[in-house]
This record gives structure tokens, sequence and C-alpha cells, in this order.
């Protein structure tokens, strides 16, 4: 325990030596922020250290235009009033010339702004608020918005289990929102007969209530849109009541916490948007598995992928675009097409910089996630536009 | 059949609230101060309670010492924070008590780190027993055996007890105890011992009944137990045990049959407004 606040110390020490010492040479610089105290600080964390391997790894290969990167990294507090600030002083002080938010919606869509204004390309790594892009063509986002992941889990669970009556189970924040709203569009249209559905805060821990009605509800499919740290509670007390039906859950179920908190009853939850830990592709999962445990102490989280996956994109388009020119590398990561993430195949973004990926399905089993399988519909997944 | 399931559901979430208000109620009797950092208590007995028996794979230890580390901390609490602030205004221990626990939820985050802890092995949650057609895990059987049995203690120590005697006059009137040998500092240790005692071993409990023990887990509990003690009407214990109850039944009705219209946790402060217009004294009057 006490080993990893003074891990923190020192490496918050490291990174300010680094700083101080790296400040005179050329190198390219790119902004980061993550909540890294406060009740976000844990995905922060991960977030964080996920950005840094990219960092790393790009320098041992000899950096990017004969660069080195560094990455600029400010804690957020997931404030929106911190994130403004820090993207201020990013553009202004840092000179960035791109920068990676490794945050929730909030402080990502206040930033968002900043960067906008300032003409810096700005990449969500996994901030799923619509407002994050809709301001204007500086923002891209890295994962699925939720109406399309919503209209996604319709159609795995349509597919598996035809005309299933469901009761969906749904967490009352723009997050669970946006999902449910996608999902209610297409599900009757795809056969399914939603029975009711049932909302619960953020701070949730206990669904007994919910639960009990789940279960005079009698449904076929169990659909629950929620964070892991809902999700593993909830899992648990659905199978402890005895409730034996399939259970479908939306992509912030990704996390191994699902199972440290649930434990066994967490066998066979399908994850809508979930990152197979198993896959061979990208080349670079694996080894990015094994260095985010070596470094963080814990198995992978999704969002470390995303902020992976984010930094290694930006990196790309800077040299794509051959020069660090913001306009350059913006227009650079607007163009691309079929790049590997950790998450997936990200297919392209639209014009708003929304992504398109398909989106994976995966099962709990034997304590992690493996794929289940693999949607990859153009039509549904289509991101929205303006 | 749901609605007596949703009860049943209901009166074992306000055990729970029963055990953390408790010792608010009391310390606002007896010093008129709001004990926000007793939600810090609660997540630092749960947090004693799943590293002691993550380790030693003994949950019994892993609760005696939740209940022996916040009983501890309650009284330290008092010792250091509130007795020096004793002389003023109310409001100045209430933001020290604030200020207590962001620290300590801050200071969770640190040393156990930013993600929760689930215990390593909980055998009781997932283990259910059907009581006439309605299914309890035995972590909630736990809960609401553990608060009768400490409640009805506490109730018995202060109606029989001459300790329990000198409590309540201390209450109602600390100069005429005084003169009558009762001593006023000892009462206070032993509420805040107590008090922090029984918030500990809610902590602990939520913490196995949700497997997971996590640095903010305090703060909705707090807010909830705080208008609990308003609609219990202001340090009194008896109603704070009935407002208890209420809030919860109330919730896990209004979880199912108002939830399009309220947050669940949103219901608890609605129903203290209505209370409160209807009855400003509290449910049963004030202590």
């Amino acid at each position: 325990m006490h080993k990893s606040f003074i891990g923190a110390a020192l490496a918050a020490g490291l990174l300010f030596a680094t700083g101080a010492s790296t400040g005179a040479s050329a190198q390219i610089k790119i902004g980061f922020h993550a909540p890294q105290s406060g009740p976000a600080a844990a995905d922060g964390k991960s977030s964080t250290i996920g950005a840094e391997i990219a960092r790393d790894w790009i320098n041992e290969k000899g950096g990017v235009l004969g660069q080195k990167i560094e990455l600029v990294i400010y804690d957020d507090q997931n404030r929106p009033e911190q994130a403004v600030p820090i993207a201020n002083k990013l553009i202004g002080q840092d000179k960035v010339v791109a920068a990676v938010s490794g945050s929730y919606s909030a402080p990502t869509r206040a930033a968002a702004a900043v960067f906008q204004t300032a003409g810096i390309p700005y990449f969500s790594a996994y901030g799923v608020h619509p407002d994050i892009t809709s301001g204007g063509n500086w923002a891209f986002r890295g994962v699925t918005l939720g109406g399309p992941q919503g209209k996604g889990a319709a159609k795995f669970i349509s597919t598996k289990f035809p005309k299933a009556k469901v009761s969906m189970l749904t967490m009352n924040n723009d997050f669970g929102q946006s999902i449910a709203d996608g999902f209610k569009e297409v599900a009757p249209k795809d056969g399914l007969t939603i029975i009711k559905e049932y909302t619960f805060g953020l701070g949730e821990r206990q669904f007994g209530p919910i639960i009990a009605s789940v279960k005079a509800d009698n449904p076929d499919v169990i659909y629950a849109i929620g964070y892991y740290f809902v999700g593993g509670p909830l899992v648990a007390q659905l199978r402890a009541a005895g409730l034996k039906q399939p259970i479908v859950a939306a992509q912030a179920f990704d996390s191994m916490k699902l199972m440290e908190i649930a434990k066994d009853a967490a066998n066979g939850v399908f994850v809508v948007g979930g990152m197979d830990r198993q896959r061979k592709t990208p080349p670079d999962l694996q080894p990015f598995e094994a260095e985010f445990k070596k470094r963080a102490g814990y198995d992978t989280e999704a969002v470390a992928a995303n902020c992976y996956s984010s930094v290694m994109l930006v990196v790309d388009a800077i040299k794509r675009a051959g020069s660090t020119d913001p306009k350059k590398i913006r227009d650079a990561l607007a163009a691309t097409k079929d790049f590997p993430m950790l998450t997936g195949k990200l297919g392209y973004f639209n014009a708003i910089g929304e992504i398109y990926m398909p989106l994976e399905v995966t099962v709990v089993k034997d304590g992690t996630f493996v794929g289940a399988t693999v949607i990859d519909d153009k039509t549904i997944l289509a991101p929205p536009g303006k | 059949m749901l609605f007596v399931e949703l009860a049943v559901t209901g009166l074992v979430y306000g055990c729970m609230y029963a055990m953390m208000a408790v010792g608010l109620t009391l310390v606002y009797g007896l010093l008129r101060i709001l004990h926000i950092a007793h939600a810090g208590v609660f997540a630092l007995g749960a947090y004693v309670a799943v590293v002691v028996a993550n380790a030693t794979g003994s949950l019994a230890l892993g609760f005696a010492l939740a209940l022996v580390v916040s009983a501890i901390a309650g009284v330290a609490i008092y010792r250091f924070a509130y007795q020096p602030l004793l002389g003023h205004p109310p409001f100045v221990p209430m933001i020290v008590s604030i200020g207590l626990f962001i620290v300590m939820q801050e200071g969770f985050r640190m040393v156990f780190g930013a993600y929760g802890i689930a215990f390593d092995d909980n055998p009781w949650y997932t283990s259910t027993v059907a009581i006439a057609g309605i299914n309890l895990n035995y972590v909630e059987i736990a809960m609401v055996i553990s608060s009768v049995v400490l409640l009805v203690g506490f109730g018995l120590f202060a109606s029989l007890t001459r300790a329990g005697i000198g409590w309540r006059a201390t209450v109602t009137d600390p100069q005429m105890a005084t003169s009558f040998g009762v001593d006023p500092v000892r009462v206070r240790y032993v509420i805040f011992l107590f008090g922090s005692a029984l918030a500990g071993i809610a902590g602990a409990l939520v913490g196995l009944l949700n497997n997971y023990v996590e640095p903010t887990m305090g703060g909705l509990v707090s807010y909830k137990a705080l208008a609990i003690i308003v609609l219990g009407g202001l340090g009194n214990v008896r109603g704070t045990l009935l407002a208890s109850l209420v809030l919860g039944v109330v919730e896990s009705y209004g979880t199912i049959y108002l939830a399009d219209v309220f947050d669940r946790d949103a219901i608890g402060f609605l129903f203290l407004i209505v209370v409160l217009m209807v009855r400003p004294q509290g449910l049963l009057g004030r202590g």
C-alpha cells in the first residue's frame, strides 16, 4: 500500500526532473490531462500510465520527425473549471502542438472549446459527451458515441436472443442516458420488447428494490448500463437473488474490477464495446498489457488502452503530416483511415471528428474478458453528424 | 409480493442508516456539532475490515479491528479536532469536520489506492436464504442482527446503568449533571467511542454488502445520515431510529415507483422537505 504512495511521489519527482532537464532541447510537446486526484483519480491514473507507455515506446524507437516527444501532463481533478486554465497553459505556456484528454466528459468538454478557439488539435480518448466534438473541427473522439453503442447493443441482443423481452437498468447520467436512447430507438425495430427501464445513480451500490421488481418482470435478457463499480455489485446481487437470465452490459463495465467485485457472478456477462484481453492483434496489445501491469501493479483497464492508442494516433498524424504545424496535424488526423487502436480498428473520422469503429462484444470467462463477437455494421454504428 | 419484498429491502437498508445516524445524533445532542467526519469513520471501518480480512484471511479479525480502530478514531477526532473548539460557535467545528472528512477521503485514496478494494473471500454475500419467499443474503441478515443487538444494547445501557443515566442527564442539563458528580468529559468520550464503533461496523458491513470498499463510500451516506437526524428531531435517538427505517422503506418504494421523476438519492431529501413542512420538529420532536 505504502509502496504505491512512495512510487507515486517518486514518479512525480521524476516527472518534474525530466521536465526541467529537457526544457531546452527541441522536443515535440503533446499536452495531456487526466484526473489524478479526487473521485475520478482511479481512471486518471490508468489513463496517464497508458499515455506514458505510448510516449516511452515512441521515444525508444527514435521519436517522430527526428525528435523525441514530451507529454506535458496536468491533473484536472475531473473538474471543468480546472480543465480550462490547463488548456490555456498547455497552449500559451507549454506550446503544445496537440493535446489528448485522458479525462471524463465534463473537463474534456470545457477544454475542447479552448483548443477549438486556439486551433490546436485535441483528442478525447474516452470522453463520451456529444458536445466534445460538436463545437468545431479541432476535436476528435477515440470511442464510439453513446447512441451508436446502444444501437449496437440492440443489434447484439436481437441476434443472439431473438424476440427477447428486455429489462433495462440505466445509470441516470449523460453516459447512461445516451446509450439508453440509442438502444430504445432501434430495439423495437429489432424485434425486442422493453418491459421496463429502471434508473439509478452513480453512487448506487444496493439494488434490492430494482432486483425485486426485475424478478417480478421475469425478462429474457437484462441490459445494464453503468460503470464497473456499479456493475460489480449489481451483477452479484442479481445472481444472488436467483436471476439466471443473460446479462448484457455497456462499455463501462469493462474493468478488471468487475470480476474482483462480482467474483464468479461476473461469468457470462456480455460487454458491448468491451476489449478482448486475449486478442493477438494489433501486435502491441499483449506487450502493452504486460507493460501496463508492470507499471501499474494491476491488469490493463480499457481507459489506459484508449489513452495509449490516442497518443499513438496523434504521433502517427504528426508523422503523416511531416510537420508540427497544428493545422497540418489536424488535417492528418481527420484523414486517418484504418488505424489499429488497441480497442479495435479505427475505420475513419466523420466531418466533426467522430470515430467509426466496429464494436467488440466480450464475455467474462474465467476472470477475464474474451471476445464473443464483433459488430461491424456501417449503418447502425455510423457516427452522428453535427 | 413485490410490495412486501420492497419493504423488507428498505428495512434492511434502514438498519444500516440507523447504525450510522445514531452516532451523529448523539454527538449533536451532546455538543451541538454536525459531525460530518463520522462518514470518514464509516469508510475507515470498511477499509480496516477489508485490508485485515484480505491480509489474514479472517473476516472476524477484520471486523473486530474495524470496531476497535473506528472507536479509537472517533475518540481521537473528538479529542484533537472538536475539544479545542468547544468554545467557538457550532459552525467552526462543523467546518473542521467537513475538512477532516475530505482529508480522510483523500487519505484513503493515497494509502489504499484510487481504485476500491474488494474482499478476496466474501462467502456471505452470495449466500442467500429465503424467508417467507423473500431472498436475503447473509450480509443483510448480519446487518439487521448487528444493528438490533447493538442498538438495543445501547438502549439498555442508557436506561438501566448508572453511566447511561449520567449520560442522559448530561444531555438534558450538563450543569446539574456535573454537580451530581457526572464527569461530562467522560460522557463525551463514551459517546464518540460508541457512535464511532457503530459507524465502523456499519461501514464494514456495507463493504461486505457491496463487496467493494472505495475512498468516497462515506459521501452519500453522510448526506443521508444528516437528513435522517434532522427528520428524527436533532438529538432524538428514538426519532433517528424511526427516521432511518422510514427513509430506507421510502427509498425502496421510490426507486421503483418514483424513479422516472426522482433519483433515489433525491427521494430522501424530498421526504425531508415534506416532513419538515408538516412537522418542523422532526418525526418525534426534538430530543
